[in-house]
């Protein structure tokens, strides 16, 4: 499996770059040659050998022990991490006390008018309707604690980001620095972010905030550097000329002239707080995502949908309002926009005030709907006729079962019948083929590591999800990519539902493949499949529509058949997209695998979930290092040379 | 400005406040800009190189090899005289922009001096430096420079505001400048919604606007289509003959360089090969690249009779029709085709020589011999 997914790009390499990859493997087999049979000799064994493990639980324990045996006297507890835990819990209760004493009618209303003038008549109607929605599912408390944290989380965010994109953007020293870092924060799964604030901050808000501004603040950070870099250098320059200050060239010309990335990283910041303010369910965040957990773990589909709903349209109206700001950015400003931001903000106060005296603040019982049963009902209707037994195809748990046992099961049990070794070198090759010894060396550390901390089978368990998920994902993702790409028709069907789709969290893709497959690793697979497919499909259609239409044209008048054309005009040309595709595919689809722990996946997402219940710390935290390390290596080795090259430029 | 014709009779009162003739050239005030012996070298360890007389000996490619740099600005020396408009002529890549960069230090200099008013430049602290390019030179860039997210008005008016003038203020005078480059009723628009002619007249009222002693221009036409950017150039040249503003104008273009110039230097791979009138340039060039460079210029369009004409005999001084000394060659033909007589250069009642068909005809073959008298 692992050399079917990684041979694709490998084959479509063109044939002037024949030379070097036959030099890289010659000098790969000589490296193997001299070093594994001293390895095999030394440490024969399937597995990685104990002999090179280190047993790094009884530290981490004993850190986990004195960390909370300390959290109330230690000075560093109590003048720091004290402070900071205070202040965030002070934070989003103040938040929250605003909203409920805003009361439901108050916030729609200042929702709606604030989306009125940031994205206009539509998008307000939209967001008043979302809201609404959220009261009449009987969400509406957890709706305003997800916000609430939601709130503080961007805040912090943006301050952090803007703050680092600054020190990024101005100085080439702290870019080159924080770059990689970013860079590698980017492409870990959520997951690993929770065990290190857990184990500074206990499991509670504080905690779930944090881990929240850490998942968020990279893109704002990584923006806004981009934005103050790729400033225009002759408007740069003719401020210059007219003897501003480094101050004034800052506020007057560089920070309005990134506003577009700005604001596409408030966007990108508040998307991802939001999918981990409910991941962060599991360390004590509360609101929706803790719904969906609960319902989750008692396979309560029901409770489950009727707290999904409300986070997928919190996603979109966030979504579609922050972008619609970006979109605007170009147009003449509105006469008189001050007045009209006063009109809005008066109307907010007149609603909230009038719902306070007529006594409605909290959202009224008999305006509630109940889901959960009728769902409840129909996924029972499911369970008993679609799961098993249907004449000729089969049920969908028959569907999930064969997953299981014809391809996820011997991938696993290949993978961990490979000598370690062997691992390592596959590793090697493939990340040194599409990238640079460099990439190719991280990767192997990072596999390396995984074997070291003593996870090799639970990784080698979750990198086989991985691998099936990633074959299905791109299989399809480029077959619908192809299709969208020369077919406009089919491009405009697609587009609406890709815009959802990548709006939503990766939890809530949780909710549909445990109502249609249960629980198990093949629901899991299935869920990254889903979540990580509309940016693949998205990036190989934009790759192929971009190919340089004077090609197609020439190819064309040749006389070349539409099948000619792809294959040998469009393919080849698109093949940095498409590596991109792969590269982001595997990232997301890694992504929620490791959430798959939460609904029967396994392996690591497993122990990091079982960790943070069970309070073993050091098994989480082992866990969490092997996401990261997975994370790196899966990176590399689907990371293509020319976005490292562009990086370095 | 050269090119303006002129007959004997406007002479008399136009010498007396334009000084463009070789004779009355000699500048009354300190230059503008007094460059010496300015370098400008890119690449690693640039230092030593204006100072290895091995290595500036070196041709540019070999330079770059040898030691990875590229000297944009090779030792390069003029004066720009108050009122004058100062061409820096040569191709891309000759180093123009960074020689005009270098002149407020956008661009550090590596070697040599600066003096603006007979002040170092080059010496000059932050605080000086800021003031240097707030209130006495302004730039004029080749893709305009505006911010996008300001109106037309709130450019121009930029520079006053860097200055902290307040806000009544500066859109007050703005919008004066704002008219004078006639773009009146176009304050609110902003520069995405402009044509490139607007926007570059956006960027000429933002430089005027801080009314600075000398405008400097980094090639700002040659973005534009070639009508536009000749409605740009005689909007140059009237701003100079309304204001006697000094200008150092760069470009590439060599008909622009004629036309607006009253010096021009010609730079090719840093170094200045040439520096003179533009008929100094045109009717006797340095070497064989300024020749090369110039064989296309009808000449009878830029040369004057001053340097086409002969001695008088007797007999002619007398009579024939009469010519100013800086009318061009080709007024001088219509003239001596209408009389059928050889012309007289006439100065002050004076006359200085004569210009016959032969004379005239040798000068559009390009075959005369240059007068002695310079
Ligand atoms: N920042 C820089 N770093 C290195 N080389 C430069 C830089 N700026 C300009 N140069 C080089 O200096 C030479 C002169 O450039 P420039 O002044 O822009 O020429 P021009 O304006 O006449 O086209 C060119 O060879 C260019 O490559
Ligand atoms: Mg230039």
């Amino acid at each position: 499996m692992a050399t079917v997914t990684a041979s694709a790009p490998q084959a479509t390499l063109p044939g002037f770059l024949k030379r070097p990859v036959v030099r890289k493997l010659v000098l790969l087999a000589l490296v193997a040659a001299i070093l594994v049979p001293l390895a095999n000799a030394r440490w024969a064994s399937g597995t990685w050998p104990d002999a090179l493990t280190v047993d790094v639980s009884g530290p981490l324990t004993d850190t986990s022990t004195w960390i909370i045996d300390n959290r109330d006297s230690h000075p560093l507890f109590l003048y720091f991490f004290g402070h900071i835990s205070n202040a965030v819990v002070l934070c989003v209760r103040a938040v929250y006390l605003v909203l409920l004493a805003a009361g439901w009618a108050g916030v729609t209303a200042a929702a709606s008018l604030i989306a009125w003038r940031v994205a206009g008549r539509r998008l307000a109607a939209g967001t008043a309707a979302a809201f609404l929605a959220c009261g009449f599912l009987g969400m509406w408390i957890p709706t305003m604690q997800t916000l609430a944290l939601m709130v503080v989380a961007v805040l912090a965010s943006v301050v952090v980001g803007v703050l680092l994109g600054l020190a990024a953007g101005l100085s080439d020293r702290m870019d080159r620095i924080l770059r990689p870092v970013l860079d590698t924060m980017q492409v870990l799964p959520a997951f690993a972010y929770l065990l290190p604030v857990v184990l500074v901050f206990g499991i509670g808000v504080p905690a779930a905030v944090l881990a929240t501004v850490v998942y968020a603040a990279p893109p704002m950070a990584r923006l806004t550097a981009l934005g103050l870099r790729g400033a225009d250098k002759e408007v740069l320059e003719a401020v210059e000329s007219l003897g501003t200050t480094a101050r004034q060239r800052l506020l007057t010309a560089r920070i309005p002239l990134a506003r577009r990335e700005l604001l596409l990283g408030l966007n990108q910041t508040i998307m991802m707080a939001l999918s981990m303010a409910v991941i962060a369910s599991v360390i004590g965040a509360g609101g929706l995502g803790d719904r969906v957990y609960q319902a989750l773990a008692t396979v309560d589909v029901g409770a489950a949908l009727a707290a999904g709903i409300p986070i997928v349209l919190l996603a979109v109206v966030l979504d579609r309002v922050t972008g619609a700001a970006g979109e605007r950015l170009g147009e003449e400003p509105r006469p008189n926009g001050r007045a009209r931001w006063l009109y809005a903000l008066i109307a907010t106060v007149a609603i909230a005030v009038a719902a306070r005296l007529a006594g409605r603040l909290d959202w009224p019982d008999a305006w509630t709907l109940n889901i959960a049963e009728p769902v409840n009902r129909a996924v029972d209707w499911m369970t008993n006729h679609l799961y098993s037994g249907v004449p000729v195809v089969g049920g969908t748990a028959d569907w999930a079962g064969h997953f299981t046992t014809w391809v996820l099961d011997p991938v696993r049990d290949g993978l961990q019948w490979l000598p370690w070794w062997s691992v390592l070198l596959i590793v090697a090759t493939l990340a040194w083929l599409i990238g640079t010894w460099r990439t190719a060396l991280t990767a192997v550390l990072a596999m390396a590591a995984i074997g070291v901390l003593g996870v090799w089978n639970p990784s080698l368990d979750t990198l086989s999800q991985v691998l099936a998920a990633v074959a299905v994902t791109l299989v399809l993702g480029f077959a619908i990519g192809i299709a969208a790409a020369r077919s406009d028709r089919v491009e405009r069907l697609l587009r609406p539902v890709l815009d959802v789709f990548q709006t939503m969290p990766q939890f809530v893709y949780l909710i549909p493949v445990v109502a249609l497959f249960g629980v198990g690793r093949a629901p899991a697979v299935a869920a990254a499949v889903v979540y990580a497919l509309p940016a693949v499909v998205r990036i190989t259609t934009q790759g192929l529509r971009q190919v340089d239409p004077a090609a197609l044209e020439s190819a064309r008048s040749l006389g070349a058949t539409p099948a000619q054309q792809l294959r040998q005009v469009q393919l080849p040309l698109a093949r940095p997209a498409l590596l991109l595709a792969v590269n982001q595919g595997v990232v997301l689809v890694l992504a929620v695998v490791i959430i798959g722990g939460l609904v029967g996946g396994g392996a690591l997402g497993y122990d990091v979930v079982f960790g943070l219940a069970q309070g073993d710390l050091a098994t989480g935290l082992v866990a969490g290092a092997a996401i990261v390390c997975l994370g790196l290596m899966l990176d590399r080795v689907t990371q293509p040379t020319e976005r490292r090259a562009k990086k370095g430029a | 400005m050269s090119t303006t014709p002129r007959t004997a009779e406007d002479m008399t009162t136009e010498s007396t406040t334009k000084s463009t003739t070789p004779e009355t050239r000699k500048p009354p005030t300190a230059p503008v800009f007094a460059v010496e012996g300015l370098w400008k070298v890119f690449g690693p360890k640039a230092d030593r190189i204006p100072a290895d007389p091995e290595l500036t000996a070196l041709a540019p490619a070999e330079l770059r090899t040898r030691t990875g740099c590229t000297a944009a600005v090779r030792d390069v020396s003029f004066d720009v005289r108050k009122g004058e408009v100062f061409v820096v002529m040569g191709l891309s890549g000759s180093g123009k922009s960074t020689l005009v960069r270098c002149l407020t230090r956008l661009i550090e200099p590596t070697a040599g001096t600066i003096a603006i008013d007979g002040e170092d430049v080059r010496a000059m602290d932050k605080t000086r430096l800021r003031e240097l390019r707030r209130h006495r030179a302004a730039m004029v860039f080749q893709h305009f420079g505006l911010l996008p997210h300001r109106t037309v008005l709130d450019n121009v008016a930029y520079g006053l505001e860097i200055q902290r003038v307040g806000k009544a203020e500066r859109r007050e005078r703005a919008a004066k400048v704002v008219a004078k480059v006639g773009l009146e009723g176009m304050e609110h628009r902003r520069p995405g919604q402009l044509s490139g002619g607007q926007r570059q007249r956006v960027g000429l009222a933002r430089a005027l606007a801080v009314d600075p002693e000398v405008l400097l221009f980094d090639e700002p036409f040659s973005a534009l289509d070639p009508l536009i950017r000749r409605d740009m150039q005689e909007e140059v040249v009237r701003l100079h003959r309304e204001e006697g503003r000094t200008m150092v104008f760069i470009t590439h273009d060599l008909s622009e360089a004629l036309k607006l110039g009253d010096r021009i230097a010609l730079m090719r791979d840093g170094a200045v090969v040439q520096l003179g009138t533009p008929e100094e340039i045109v009717g006797s060039p340095a070497d064989d690249y300024v020749r090369e460079f110039v064989r296309d210029v009808p000449r009878e369009q830029v040369l004057t009779v001053r340097t086409a004409m002969r001695a008088a005999s007797a007999d002619e001084t007398g009579n024939g029709p009469a010519l100013a000394p800086d009318a061009t060659v080709s007024e001088a033909i219509e003239a001596v085709a209408r009389s059928g007589a050889p012309a007289r250069v006439m100065e002050g009642g004076r006359c200085l020589g004569v210009v016959d068909h032969e004379r005239l005809l040798g000068v559009v073959a390009g075959t005369e011999q240059r007068k002695e008298v310079a």
